[in-house]
């Protein structure tokens, strides 16, 4: 057993997806959550057996409109995508041959996905167009995690396009930056996943086009409408954080020996781990809490009570670490602040700001 | 955010309370703001579900959509809401001013303006967006709605453009406000959490803020657990009562909330430039007022490219003037400019007030003050410098040497051969320069842009709403 | 009945914190205990302060129509024509008379579609009319899957007999109707006129989501490549024909019919002039046909293939319902697709 298993223990491995890979972008520089993605660990889960359960939570309202929504998108042989293909990607008409890779058993379907896109890869011709429900692989630490983007849509010029389909609206040409972002993200662990497929098949990675086709509601109505969105930035940060935790081995490796973050599953698969002891071995591995987790990681509420206990600046976000510039916990700085604390080589400069700033709000608050 | 911010926040963290950012407000508050809570259904772009709202706190009216998946239902609400809004907007239409112009016709400004608060931006967006789905709609042909659904969208519409200007308060969200003159110990992306922010304000950080069956989120965003097990039950039962108390009980938690943080932001005394720029609101407000009036048609889909870049151009100038005013109303936010050497302040330790330049007729009054200082001062001689105690009086920086500063006073400071008396510090006053200058100042009468004619300026794009727009699917 | 309102309103608040305190501890047994008793209290809470006028009156009390509420389901002549399928004693079962599914003894599935309709009152009514005969959902089904001419998915048929048929049917009804019709035929082979069967694919199994008419050929009911885009074209092409020769339920620009044209004509090359607006049937059969003309040729021949394939390897049953076991095809094959 290597030692990210072990890491595990007997909990099972919680499988990736794509919106969990695509958060591993978001925070790279924290290590706890490089170890416990690396090792497969469910970290909800994790989270919820330590007491501090991630505030996430998905409406039923929202996920029937999405699925309604994606419903509609393909309903009809793909009609309406078929539509916006031919505007955005200006797809012939003869091209609309629809593969259900579905058809297969659930067994088969990675494999009949792989057939699908080398016979497409090969023969420009008569291979399709739209492959629907397709199962691409993607290898993260060792494990292989699989993935399901919504389409593949292949073009006549010999090019591969991830299609997302997304049930937020686009209106007047405008959509909330944030759900764009994120879905750019998830866009771009398909198209890695599927440019390596195409590289193991001995094909030109590059025929996997970058610009990914989002499929949105337009204004207020269910009509789908289709935008190109250029994935290469999330592409480049997927990418190093991946090739990050294939080096997840020095991680380890500064680990004790005995460490894990088992939760000893009983038989009715409930954790049998004491919780205060799940804990302190989380806290053997390093953070990186900022505001930011709250959205991106079930450990959040974890990670803030922590900087909280060690009054750390990280609480207050990016911009107050930043400001502060090497300074790491509340109390230094105040400390620097009033005066009671001397500076460290290195933090004369910022020492005077945090002074003249201390001075400052005293005299106006007088 | 700045250093000095940062501090206050850190400050917070340790004393487990919010800390003041600011000693004045720098925001109107009205005698009779409307508070306006709205709850959109999840997933929809903009599908309302339910509104809190009133001009008085024991008095909040529930506009409630009792079956969220039912158009006709959507415009009823909005009809209701117009019914609550148009009439609290149209009360302040009767008292007007005539303002006088340079170069341009008089014309009427409303005494004072509505005001409506929201939870927070997210609230604002939203507003934003049942205006942009309710204002094309039409009251005849297919599809008709009644007539105030759309005269509401263009209302609506027109808050939430405001919102986006610098400084305006016509319609603002109130943790934004709060955040404006307290940090609190958390980060900024949590302030946006109503019980949160005020709760680090009166009583210190509470983890019941985020639990969302104590404090139920502010919207306009429901809590999934909410949804899941209160609001799909009832709508799936058709049952329009219980739907009814369930969102009144996710909503008024809020209520109380917005109406002590309306006490909150009361009791700090009002900066000296609100006045001025809450005038720039009644004159944008009036503008829009007559707008309507005119018959004009609504606000274009998206604006045209000459648009948005004098959008664009306004808002800057907007931004710059608000940040400048609010340095000179408030002691606290001018810190942050002495702190970066922009600014400095201390006391008067030598004077010439007498002192003058040129000779014979063309003789000048140029008194000098020498300036005792504790603050970092980074500042040219030559630098043009302004000064909150004496607002008309223009200076420039003759030199700044070990913690002494001499300043010379160039404008405001009259004819006579003597200087009248006040006009020149004391020794002994306590005084503060800076380079941020005031130039907006010199044109307060001047309307907005909004209100400038349409033949000045060039003819704007005009927007004609299609059948298209009217009928556009609300779904 | 304050005080007992107070009480309710107490109680439910108790229990709602106390489900949603449990859904997030993840403790589905204690929810589910809650969530019992929240109901029960919600029901009591409607009741009492809609005074029993009923606009509330919880689902389950309405799970079995009365008897009074037999709706008409064809108000329209173009509907008479086609004849029972069953003997008339079989549509006397209360719980199909709203869209039941006659699947001789599976009592669970005439209760859930019972259960279905009932939540929709007036659905089935709404256009009206005196209660004259009454169509099983399979019946409904095969009415609009003939007057399209080529397998379709549940939410095209439940459009098409909204459109032109009168509505009433959801296409969540139709989702077990394919696993029935296979077990009823597996029972008794051919015992039925028709049966509602699958499509089947180029690996000859059933296609997901689509029925077809076990009475067409079995090319019309191979399913390959370009087929669903030819689906599609000539579904267009039977509903314009339709609106064309006045059959629309009623003229309006927003009715069922129209609206449905107008959806098909915009993704037709061609098929819409404008974006709004009534769509011009003749119009959209020209670009449609002037599409499949693109791709009939290679269809056909794909289609021809794939009968040939099906008529060698498949058994009768294999032929109507795909090669796949009973097992395998109950669970996805007639869901539609997944809810990802
Ligand atoms: S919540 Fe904790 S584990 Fe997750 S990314 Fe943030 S710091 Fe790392």
């Amino acid at each position: 057993m290597n030692r990210l298993d072990a890491l595990r223990g007997t909990t099972p491995p919680k499988p990736h997806d794509a919106r969990a890979i695509a958060a591993l972008a978001a925070n790279p520089g924290c290590a706890r959550r490089a170890l416990l993605d690396g090792a497969g660990i469910d970290k909800d889960a994790t989270a919820r057996h330590l007491g501090f359960p991630a505030p996430f939570g998905q409406s039923p309202f929202a996920i029937t409109r999405g699925n309604a929504f994606e419903a509609l998108v393909k309903a009809d042989g793909c009609a309406e995508l078929l539509r916006m293909l031919r505007e955005v990607l200006e797809l012939p008409v003869a091209e609309v041959a629809y593969h259900d890779v579905e058809n297969v058993g659930a067994h088969l379907r990675h494999t009949h996905t792989r057939a699908l896109i080398d016979r497409a890869a090969r023969d420009e011709h008569d291979s399709g167009t739209i492959y629907d429900h397709p199962l691409l692989g993607l290898e993260i630490a060792g494990h292989t995690a699989y993935l399901e983007p919504d389409v593949v849509a292949f073009q006549l010029g010999g090019r591969f396009h991830i299609v997302e389909i997304k049930s937020f609206a686009v209106i007047d040409g405008q959509a909330d930056p944030a759900a764009v972002a994120a879905a750019a993200r998830q866009a771009a662990v398909y198209v890695l996943a599927l440019r390596r497929m195409l590289r193991e098949l001995g094909h030109d990675p590059l025929r996997v086009a970058h610009d990914v086709v989002l499929v949105c509601p337009e204004n207020f109505a269910n009509r789908p409408v289709a935008t190109l969105v250029d994935v290469r930035r999330q592409l480049a940060v997927l990418e190093r954080q991946l090739s990050r935790m294939t080096g997840l081995d020095r991680l380890v490796e500064g680990l004790p020996e005995e460490l894990t973050f088992d939760l000893l599953p009983g038989e009715d698969g409930l954790p049998t781990r004491p919780a205060a002891e799940l804990a302190d071995a989380l806290r053997r591995t390093t953070a990186r809490y900022a505001p930011d987790c709250l959205s991106t990681c079930d450990l959040c509420f974890f990670c803030r009570d922590e900087a909280r206990q060690e009054g750390a600046c990280d609480l207050l976000g990016r911009q107050v670490r930043d400001e502060l510039g090497g300074v790491a916990s509340a109390e230094e700085a105040l400390g620097l602040a009033d005066g009671s604390r001397a500076p460290a080589e290195g933090q004369e400069e910022i020492a005077r700001l945090l002074r003249t700033a201390e001075r400052l709000r005293r005299e106006c608050l007088a | 955010m700045s250093l000095l911010t940062s501090l206050a926040r850190l400050r917070a963290l340790e004393e487990g309370i919010a800390q003041p950012i600011a000693t004045v407000r720098h925001c109107h508050l009205a005698e009779r703001p409307m508070v306006l809570i709205p709850l959109r259904m999840s997933g929809e772009a903009a599908a309302p579900l339910a509104a809190l709202l009133g001009t008085r706190r024991d008095d909040p009216r529930l506009l409630v959509v009792t079956q969220p998946r039912n158009r006709d239902l959507r415009f009823a609400w909005a009809a209701d809401l117009a019914a609550e809004l148009l009439p609290y907007i149209g009360s302040f239409l009767a008292g007007t001013e005539t303002v006088e112009r340079k170069n341009s016709d008089p014309y009427e400004r409303v005494l004072d303006a509505p005001q409506i608060l929201v939870p927070n931006q997210a609230g604002i967006a939203f507003i934003r967006l049942l205006g942009r789905s309710t204002r094309f709609r039409r009251a005849h042909g297919p599809y008709p709605v009644p007539p105030t659904v759309p005269l509401l969208g263009r209302w609506l519409t027109y808050f939430g453009e405001r919102a986006t200007h610098p400084g305006s308060s016509l319609m603002t969200a109130v943790t934004e406000e709060l955040g404006r003159h307290w940090a609190s110990g958390q980060s900024g992306l949590e302030d946006a959490n109503l019980a949160a922010l005020t709760a680090w304000i009166t009583t210190g950080p509470s983890d019941d803020a985020e639990d969302p069956l104590v404090w139920p989120p502010a919207g306009p965003a429901t809590d999934p657990g909410f949804d899941a097990e209160v609001l799909a039950p009832a709508i799936e039962a058709g049952a329009a009562e219980r739907i009814t108390e369930a969102l009144r009980g996710q909503l008024e938690p809020t209520w109380r909330l917005m109406w002590q943080a309306v006490d909150l932001l009361r009791e700090l005394p009002e900066g000296a430039s609100v006045e001025q720029r809450w005038e720039q609101d009644r004159g944008s407000f009036s503008a829009m007022a007559q707008h309507i009036a005119e018959g004009a048609p609504p606000q274009a889909r998206r604006d045209g490219a000459v648009a948005a870049a004098s959008r664009l151009a306004r808002m800057e100038r907007a931004q710059a003037a608000y940040e400048v005013q609010r340095a000179y109303d408030d002691p606290l936010v001018m810190a942050e400019y002495r702190l970066t050497g922009e600014a400095f302040a201390g006391e008067v330790v030598e004077t010439e007030p007498e002192h003058s330049e040129g000779e014979g007729r063309s003789r000048k009054l140029r008194p000098l003050v020498v300036v005792k200082t504790d603050d970092p001062v980074r500042l040219a001689p030559g630098t043009a410098l302004g000064t909150p105690q004496r607002r008309a009086q223009g200076a420039q920086l003759v030199e700044a040497r070990d913690g002494l500063v001499t300043v010379k006073i160039t404008k405001g400071m009259g004819r006579g051969k003597t200087p009248a008396p006040g006009s020149v510090p004391e020794v002994g006053e306590r005084v503060c320069y800076t380079s941020l200058t005031d130039d907006f100042q010199g044109s307060p009468a001047l309307p907005e842009a909004e209100a400038t004619p349409w033949t000045h300026g060039g003819p704007p794009r005009e927007y004609a709403p299609s059948d298209e727009d009217a009928l556009e699917e609300w779904s | 009945m304050g005080d007992r309102l107070d009480d309710l309103e107490r109680r439910i608040d108790e229990l709602r914190a106390g489900v949603r305190r449990a859904m997030r501890a993840r403790d589905t047994a204690t929810a589910r205990g809650l969530r019992a008793d929240l109901r029960a209290a919600e029901r009591a809470w409607d009741a009492l302060v809609t005074g029993g006028l009923d606009p509330a009156l919880p689902n389950d009390a309405r799970a079995v129509p009365p008897p009074g509420d037999v709706r008409a389901v064809f108000p329209h002549d173009n509907a008479r024509a086609v004849s029972p399928p069953e003997g008339p004693g079989r549509l006397a079962i209360p719980g199909e008379a709203l869209g039941g599914v006659p699947v001789g003894g599976a009592p669970s599935s005439t209760a859930a579609a019972g259960g279905a309709a009932g939540r929709q009152p007036g659905a089935g009514g709404r256009r009206g009319g005196g209660g004259l005969r009454l169509v099983t959902v399979r019946e409904q089904a095969h009415q609009a899957l003939t007057l399209l001419g080529v397998p379709a998915q549940p939410r095209l048929i439940a459009a098409v007999r909204e459109a032109f048929l009168g509505g009433g049917l959801r296409g969540a009804q139709l989702t077990s109707l394919r696993r029935d019709e296979e077990r009823s035929f597996a029972s008794s082979p051919y015992g039925r006129p028709y049966y509602l069967c699958a499509a089947l694919t180029d690996r000859l199994s059933p296609a997901r989501g689509l029925l077809a008419v076990s009475t067409w050929p079995q090319e019309l009911r191979m399913v390959g490549p370009l087929s669903p885009r030819v689906h599609f074209l000539t579904c267009a092409v039977a509903v314009a024909e339709r609106m064309a020769g006045g059959h629309g339920v009623d003229a309006e620009p927003d009715s069922g019919a129209a609206r449905l044209l107008a959806r098909m004509a915009r993704n037709i090359p061609g098929g819409a002039v404008l974006d709004i607006g009534p769509p011009d049937p003749a119009r959209v059969i020209e670009a449609a046909r002037a599409e499949l003309a693109v791709h009939a040729e290679r269809d056909t021949r794909d289609r021809a293939d794939l009968a040939r394939r099906a008529a060698a390897q498949l058994g009768d049953r294999g032929r109507l319902f795909g090669a796949a076991t009973l097992s395998t095809i109950g669970d996805r094959a007639a869901t539609g697709p997944p809810a990802t």
